[in-house]
């Protein structure tokens, strides 16, 4: 984050000049130095038009080239070289990781992708890749997704619903009270709704958003119902199960 | 600010330790109690509230200790008169407070320790039940936990009063020192909400009002606490310090304050377990009790289940308890005769009427249903100690709020089958003050030990012995069809409103602990003696005076004996041959009619002649305002006058010769339903505060009554 975080003349360099930076950032990394010929050779061009690119390098202070085979990074050039890699690596590993692309095509998408974003929106990017990478439920929850990865389908475009199947259970689950909960079934409390006497009796009892709540049985003709919490064996109304807002115990 | 109190009773070590025992409901509190305090103990009501307050005493390394038991309640928030009267008896500054927990339910249990905590009490822990965790495979490392909680910590089986020797030390060492600095951890967030609001507490003379718990209520929006700070100098400032740190909490945490803060106890509460709980229940604890529920509280088989138990009980009470019943009867008999042959046989002398009449005959003849009363109870302190009360309340709801009552009225009610009295205070348990008044006003409906004594009288002299249990349950079934009829109506008219909180907890089985049954019994055995040897004993002999007085100066019976329309001879048959004691009865007749009660009986006869009584019915009636049991006093003292034949056999054949059962019937309706007694009234103006729902309780029932003795017994007519 800390590499892209950073102004003035990078703001400036074009594309062509940021992959050579990348490159010879990477060069230095892998073997030490760089030299003219292996620059030329990894980006697949003439050694002349390496010149041109260095000179220009040169000028912004990014590179240190005196027409000798070597090239050395100036510690501002090799900020960039760093924050423009690892814009590189962190598109590489969105698509290949999280979209599941072939590793050589993620490559490829990185590299026509990571020029065209301002330093903002990279920025905003990488923040929410970091928020993947500490949260793998969400990925995980993205790939089971059964009507996004329904690949027969192709893409939705501008049909897709508001959520999934799976989705659609835990966004209803506000409007689900422990009311509506089958007999031998579970559920999760996420909301009390009671007021006064009764809400500070369900609170007492340990009947707390995130407990789990199962319905054991219930009296003849459905009321009262008789549930288990936090261990303990409760009798409560309809009418005031009717209160508990719940979500289906996963 | 914790100190004073405690240091001052360690520069006087021989000065009374005083002992709160605090825990939640069905935690094992009252037996661990009675094994502390054995038979020193004492139960009164609260002031104002009606509370059961249950103290007593008990010795330790020679320093006398009061104990008091408080009722048992999941927490200190004050929604109920429970929980006010908990706090305030914590407000009392004890010296100890011994919180009990049951150790299969630490969780919810130890949430009450964290308030207790809070409230800058000097706690001891005692992990009740011990026994039953350690079966589960639990195992909770003690040491650590005194260290962590820093006060004692120890393990007890309360009814089985093991490890009782420990708590009394635990008890001593922890009066020996004051109590520390509380290390309740509640998290950051909480912990700099209490630290704003605790300096700008009122300072005042309890300490309550400068505690953590004062502080944690203030944030949480406590009304009642709110208000009492409010009106202290100063306590402004508490208030809205509270107000900003609960709007920066639920702005932080995203939740409301009630729920942070219950969050904070339970936390709590989980992070000590996870420290000392060196090994989890591996069994089950409830496996067996989830196996009887199963079949007790089963969709089809509750009810008839529910229906059996409560069938047994009253077989119990009437069948078993025949034979003790016996026993008073012949030693009353007995006594009887033996002070009645201190005099001359044939002697008229005033004294010897009163004591065997008045006296012997009248308080006897209630003395000799308690058995009856001791057996009911016994039943009911069986349904309520192995837990099956609650079920019963589980398995009635339904019913019981379809006709507007609450199944937490049902206890109260049930209660009211042994005496109304008892039963109407114990409609405190219900929170809302509607739901209380409905209950208690047809609460007389339920017929109680007192009416019991009554239905032994009439039931076996009317009906052939086949009859008789289904007989006494049809009356029990009447006024309990009645009650939930009146109370739907009340709820719809006089009393109409939303309903109070349910949820309610069902505690596992337990076998009832065979040492508190006796202490219950001996109280509640007492309670009636007391009754008979003080209320009971002044109404007999004011009755005694009322039918005895004033004489009249000549017999109709002699008159006619004199004109030789009748002929005194050894066999009467003929209505103009009577025997000596036929005229002697004639004669006491005579006497009964000319007398006061006589005299009031005669007046009213008329008006109730519609329901088939006559003027003995109607006199021995108004000694069942006094109290219901009066009114088999009333009889025995109305026909032992009438008959030289005594006892209940004797007063069972005269009623038998002299009513046909449909009278019986017409009689049984009209105690079950009308005149509650005089108590009953006292007690309901009491409990509800007003003249006017206890003359409401009055009138109606009693309008009520004459209006369905009357239906029956004109209906009957034209059958019978």
């Amino acid at each position: 984050m800390a590499a892209v975080a950073h102004n003035t003349p990078d703001a400036e360099i074009s594309s062509s000049l940021e992959d050579y930076l990348e490159t010879i950032y990477l060069l230095v990394q892998e073997q030490g130095f760089a030299r003219v010929k292996d620059v030329a050779r990894a980006r697949d061009v003439k050694a002349a038009s390496v010149s041109i690119a260095l000179r220009r390098l040169a000028e912004l202070a990014l590179v240190r080239y005196e027409r000798r085979e070597y090239i050395a990074l100036t510690p501002s050039g090799e900020q960039a070289g760093r924050r423009v890699f690892s814009r590189h690596r962190l598109l590489t590993r969105f698509f290949e990781e999280v979209l599941s692309m072939p590793s050589e095509a993620a490559g490829e998408q990185a590299c026509a992708m990571e020029h065209s974003l301002t330093d903002d929106a990279m920025d905003r990017m990488v923040r929410f890749f970091e928020f993947l990478g500490t949260c793998p439920s969400v990925v995980e929850s993205f790939r089971q997704c059964p009507m996004v990865q329904d690949s027969k389908r192709g893409p939705h475009m501008g049909q897709l619903p508001h959520s999934c199947v799976v989705c659609m259970k835990k966004k209803e689950s506000p409007s689900m009270s422990l009311g509506d909960v089958k007999p031998g079934q579970s559920a999760v409390v996420t909301k009390i709704n009671a007021v006064g006497a009764l809400r500070q009796r369900l609170l007492d009892m340990g009947v707390l958003p995130d407990t789990v709540i199962e319905i054991e049985r219930v009296g003849l003709g459905g009321d009262p119902f008789w549930v288990r919490c936090q261990g303990a064996r409760l009798a409560l109304r309809r009418s005031e199960a009717n209160s508990i807002m719940v979500r289906p115990a996963d | 600010m914790f100190a004073a109190a405690t240091a001052a009773s360690s520069i006087f070590p021989a000065t009374e330790i005083r002992v709160a025992l605090a825990g939640n409901p069905n935690c094992g509190k009252t037996s661990l109690f009675n094994a502390l305090t054995g038979a020193r103990q004492h139960v009164a009501n609260y002031p104002g509230v009606t509370v059961e307050r249950r103290s007593g005493s008990c010795d330790i390394d020679d320093r006398s200790v009061s104990v008091i038991d408080l009722p048992g309640t999941y927490s200190l928030s004050s929604y109920s008169p429970e929980e006010r009267v908990a706090q305030d008896e914590l407000t009392a500054t004890p010296d100890v407070v011994v919180m009990v927990a049951d150790s299969t339910q630490l969780q919810r249990n130890l949430v009450l320790l964290a308030q207790i905590m809070q409230t800058g009490a000097n706690p001891v822990l005692c992990l009740n039940m011990a026994d039953e965790a350690r079966a589960a495979g639990q195992k909770i490392d003690l040491p650590l936990m005194e260290k962590l909680l820093g006060f004692p910590v120890v393990e007890t089986v309360g009814h089985r009063a093991q490890g009782v020797a420990d708590l009394k030390r635990a008890i001593a060492r922890a009066a020996a020192r004051p109590a520390g600095r509380s290390r309740l951890v509640l998290g950051e967030l909480m912990e700099q909400a209490l630290a704003a609001i605790r300096p700008l507490l009122p300072a005042r003379a309890e300490k309550i009002f400068a505690s953590d718990w004062m502080a944690a209520r203030l944030l949480a929006g406590d009304r009642e606490y709110g208000k009492r700070v409010q009106s202290m100098p100063g306590g402004q400032a508490a208030l809205d310090e509270a107000k900003r740190q609960r709007e920066r909490i639920e702005a932080r945490a995203g939740v409301d304050i009630a729920v942070f803060v219950t969050e904070r106890y339970f936390g709590f509460v989980d992070g000590l377990l996870r420290e000392v709980r060196t090994q989890a229940s591996t069994a089950d604890a409830r496996q067996l009790t989830d196996r009887i529920d199963a079949v007790l509280v089963h969709r089809i088989f509750g009810l008839p289940i529910f229906a059996l138990v409560m069938y047994a009980i009253f077989w119990l009470t009437f069948k078993v308890g025949e034979v003790p019943m016996n026993w008073i009867d012949s030693g009353v008999h007995f006594l009887s005769s033996q002070v009645a042959n201190l005099w001359p046989a044939g002697s008229t002398s005033l004294l010897r009427s009163l004591l065997v009449d008045g006296i012997i005959g009248g308080v006897g003849g209630v003395v000799v249903f308690l058995p009856n009363i001791v057996l009911l109870f016994l039943g009911l302190a069986f349904l309520e100690d192995t837990g099956y009360m609650a079920r019963a309340a589980f398995l009635t709801d339904r019913l019981m709020h379809r006709f507007g009552l609450h199944g937490k009225s049902f206890i109260p009610m049930l209660s009211g089958f042994g005496c109304s009295v008892p039963g109407i205070m114990a409609t405190r348990t219900l929170e809302n003050h509607r739901d209380r008044l409905v209950t208690m006003l047809v609460l007389p409906l339920m017929s109680c030990g007192a009416r019991l004594t009554i239905w032994m009288l009439i039931i076996p002299a009317f009906f052939p012995p086949a009859w008789r249990a289904p007989m006494l349950w049809f009356v029990y079934a009447v006024g309990i069809i009645l009650a939930l009829v009146l109370a739907l109506i009340l709820r719809k008219t006089l009393l109409r409103g939303d309903d109070a909180p349910f949820v309610m907890e069902l505690p596992p089985y337990r076998l009832p602990t065979l040492r508190s049954v006796p202490i219950k019994m001996a109280e509640r055995a007492g309670l009636y003696l007391r009754k008979a040897g003080t209320t009971i004993l002044g109404i007999s002999i004011l009755l005694w005076a009322a039918t005895a007085f004033p004489k009249p100066t000549s017999y109709r019976v002699d008159a006619e004996i004199a004109a030789g329309r009748i002929v005194v001879a050894a066999t009467g048959h003929a209505p103009s041959q009577l025997t000596e004691q036929q005229v002697a009865a004639r004669r006491a007749a005579e006497n009964l009619e000319h007398s006061v009660a006589g005299r009031i009986g005669h007046t009213l006869e008329p008006v109730f002649r519609p329901l088939g009584f006559d003027w003995k019915i109607v006199t021995a009636m108004m000694g069942a305002f006094a109290a219901k049991e009066i009114f088999v006093a009333q009889m025995g003292i109305v026909y032992s006058i009438a008959d030289t034949d005594k006892g209940t056999a004797g007063l069972r054949a005269v009623l038998a010769r002299d009513y046909s059962p449909l009278v019986a019937l017409s009689m049984m309706l009209f105690l079950l339903v009308g005149t509650p007694c005089m108590a009953t009234v006292v007690v309901t103006r009491r409990e509800s505060g007003k003249w006017g729902y206890a003359l409401l309780q009055l009138g109606g029932l009693t309008g009520i009554a004459y209006g369905l003795s009357a239906l029956v017994f004109q209906v009957g007519r034209l059958f019978v």
